[in-house]
């Protein structure tokens, strides 16, 4: 990176962390949330973006974290960091016990099984009621922790973004992106596809699950319909489809440049809402399957992964 | 759960199952053509099935109609509607990766969500209509559901008799096996593709009409179906129009003996491992589909 964009980068970051001093409360909920759907977004982009798998149902693992934190919270007193972390590891498993199968079917296949994936969580998670309250939900102890929060979800979008600075510059994602241009030829070049499909699989399960756990921990009380609807997938795609998918940048961009219009535009069109989120998925599939960073790419000269 | 299950309960549940069986089929037959000739999910499906139930709902509404004379219009009205989304927006994406039809779809799905509660509200609907069962030794079976397994066979065995003998129904079946080739022998694959994408919404039109009278009537009430045709078109064979009714009776079957021993909210679960495993064992469905 050039030093004018790493100062930026500093500087930009020191004042987000200067922010909670000045904030009013609903300026830390809604940087808290726009932090949410850029790790959402990003943590997509290590999967589909990188490999070309289509998660679609990644909201499975928001949902996981957010119910497994949610349990060691409420039930076994644990602190909401380590619960939120614990989220994290108990979405990992979740996506290697699915991975492991899943990750052999191509294509609209992997699609649909991990859209069904989601389905079935949630089918459990209402079924196992002792654990989770069913459908009536899991309600947190009461905390005031805005700011707390607001920087352990600012620090998660910052890693997973880190992250993937650091796999798509490297050789390992040199490798990762391979399967996604041409599994065979990769395969053909020595690549362990099946091994590294996992990888990219697992690294991608971590940060929904955390930021589960934080939203978990949050909003106070979860449900069901809440933490596993297909809306939340769909919204991180559009997010990281908007920015430009299989970029370092692309993600963050499409993030906070779609939660803004949400805010600011969308919400005084509440009845609308549905049918103006159709439009604006129909116009980014149709006119702009790249995104921003993708056009611009195009039309000079950026690096490929920016 | 130490319920003593007889064998009149295993008798009932498999006629349930085949009962809601036949509807499966019909409506992931349509989501089959699709995926089909275009290898297109179509995620709006279960919301096609939904205002075809509407359809159904107001015209007994309003006009007293018959639910099931009612599918005179639902089909037509469906028929076209299909065309039209297939026309302006679904054309574009046919030959994307998948992630762009999967979102396509979608977007049109709760945009259209979205307008029927605008138009319709939230309220849950329904057709009291041939309410009561019919008692059959020691089963009873439900006059609706009955009615409804009657009409879904009907529709369906015309849909497969278009598929077999027709001119159109060959060029489908044709262009879903190599659209190139069916290209070459003068197949006009995009008007194909239109017909498809019609009939398809016509079928899925077809089930909401004859679950209207079952099932209570509600702008979100598709995406169930949206997901259970998905279960029966892998568990078929993608692309495999007789496995798309071998899947759904199969579905049906599976749903409820998993609710005589489990209970009804875990079939959803257990239709979901009997799919990994058929994805895993045979990754080309029960009879054989299109390689993935």
């Amino acid at each position: 990176m050039r030093w004018g964009i790493r100062a930026a980068l500093v500087v930009g970051l020191l004042l987000l962390a200067l922010y909670p001093k000045v904030a009013t409360g609903y300026g830390i909920q809604f940087m808290l949330q726009l932090f949410m759907w850029v790790a959402l977004a990003q943590s997509w982009n290590l999967i589909s973006g990188l490999t070309g798998y289509v998660s679609f149902g990644h909201v499975a693992f928001f949902g996981t974290g957010a119910y497994a934190a949610g349990i060691l919270i409420t039930r076994h007193g644990w602190h909401w960091v380590t619960g939120s972390l614990m989220g994290g590891v108990a979405a990992v498993i979740l996506a290697l016990v699915i991975g492991y199968p899943c990750l052999r079917l191509k294509g609209p296949y992997f699609a649909i099984a991990m859209l069904g994936l989601n389905e079935v969580m949630r089918v459990l998670v209402s079924y196992f009621e002792g654990l989770t309250g069913g459908g009536s939900g899991l309600s947190l102890p009461t905390l005031h922790a805005s700011r707390e929060i607001y920087y352990a979800m600012g620090m998660t979008a910052v890693g997973v973004t880190g992250l993937a600075y650091l796999i798509f510059t490297s050789r390992v994602g040199l490798r990762f992106m391979t399967i996604r241009e041409d599994e065979i030829a990769a395969e053909a070049m020595g690549i362990n596809t099946a091994r590294y499909k996992l990888y990219a699989f697992l690294l991608s399960a971590f940060a929904p699950g955390v930021v589960g756990g934080l939203y978990a921990r949050d909003q106070g009380y979860i449900e069901p319909i809440s933490v596993f609807p297909l809306l939340t997938t769909i919204t991180m795609i559009v997010m990281a489809l908007f920015g430009g998918k299989g970029t370092i940048w692309g993600p963050v961009l499409g993030a906070v440049a779609l939660f803004v219009l949400q805010e600011l535009v969308w919400a005084r069109f509440l009845y609308l809402h549905q049918i103006l989120f159709g439009a604006i998925i129909v116009v980014v599939v149709l006119l702009m399957p790249k995104g921003i960073l993708g056009i611009l790419q195009d039309r000079y000269r950026l690096p490929r992964t920016v | 759960m130490n319920v003593i299950i007889t064998p009149a309960m295993v008798g009932q549940v498999v006629i349930s199952g085949m009962l809601a069986g036949a509807l499966y089929s019909m409506v992931a037959l349509g989501l089959a053509l699709i995926f089909g000739v275009m290898r297109v999910i179509n995620i709006a499906h279960g919301t096609l099935l939904m205002l075809g139930a509407y359809t159904t709902f107001w015209w007994f509404r309003l006009l007293g109609i018959n639910p099931y004379v009612s599918l005179l219009v639902a089909l037509p009205l469906m028929f076209f509607l299909g065309m039209l989304l297939q026309r302006t927006l679904v054309t574009r994406v046919v030959n994307a990766p998948e992630l762009s039809s999967l979102l396509l779809t979608f977007g049109i799905s709760i945009a259209l969500v979205n307008m029927a509660q605008l138009a319709f509200t939230s309220d849950v609907r329904s057709v009291e209509f041939l309410t009561g069962a019919f008692l059959v030794g020691p089963f009873a079976l439900s006059k609706s559901r009955l009615v409804a397994f009657a009409f879904a066979v009907a529709i369906t065995a015309v849909a497969f008799w278009f598929l077999q003998k027709t001119k159109l129904g060959k060029a489908i079946r044709a262009t879903s096996q190599s659209s190139e080739v069916a290209m070459i022998c003068g197949v006009n694959v995009r008007r194909i593709h239109l017909f498809a994408f019609g009939i398809a919404s016509a079928l899925a039109a077809a089930g909401g009409s004859l679950v209207a009278v079952v099932v209570a009537i509600q702008p979100e009430m598709g995406q169930v179906y949206t997901f259970k045709s998905f279960l029966v078109i892998v568990l078929g064979g993608a692309g495999n129009y007789p496995g798309a009714l071998l899947g759904g009776m199969l579905l049906g079957l599976v749903e409820q003996l998993s609710s005589l021993y489990l209970t009804t909210q875990l079939s959803e679960a257990v239709a979901y491992v009997l799919l990994v495993l058929v994805l895993l064992l045979r990754p080309t469905g029960l009879l054989g589909g299109r390689a993935r």
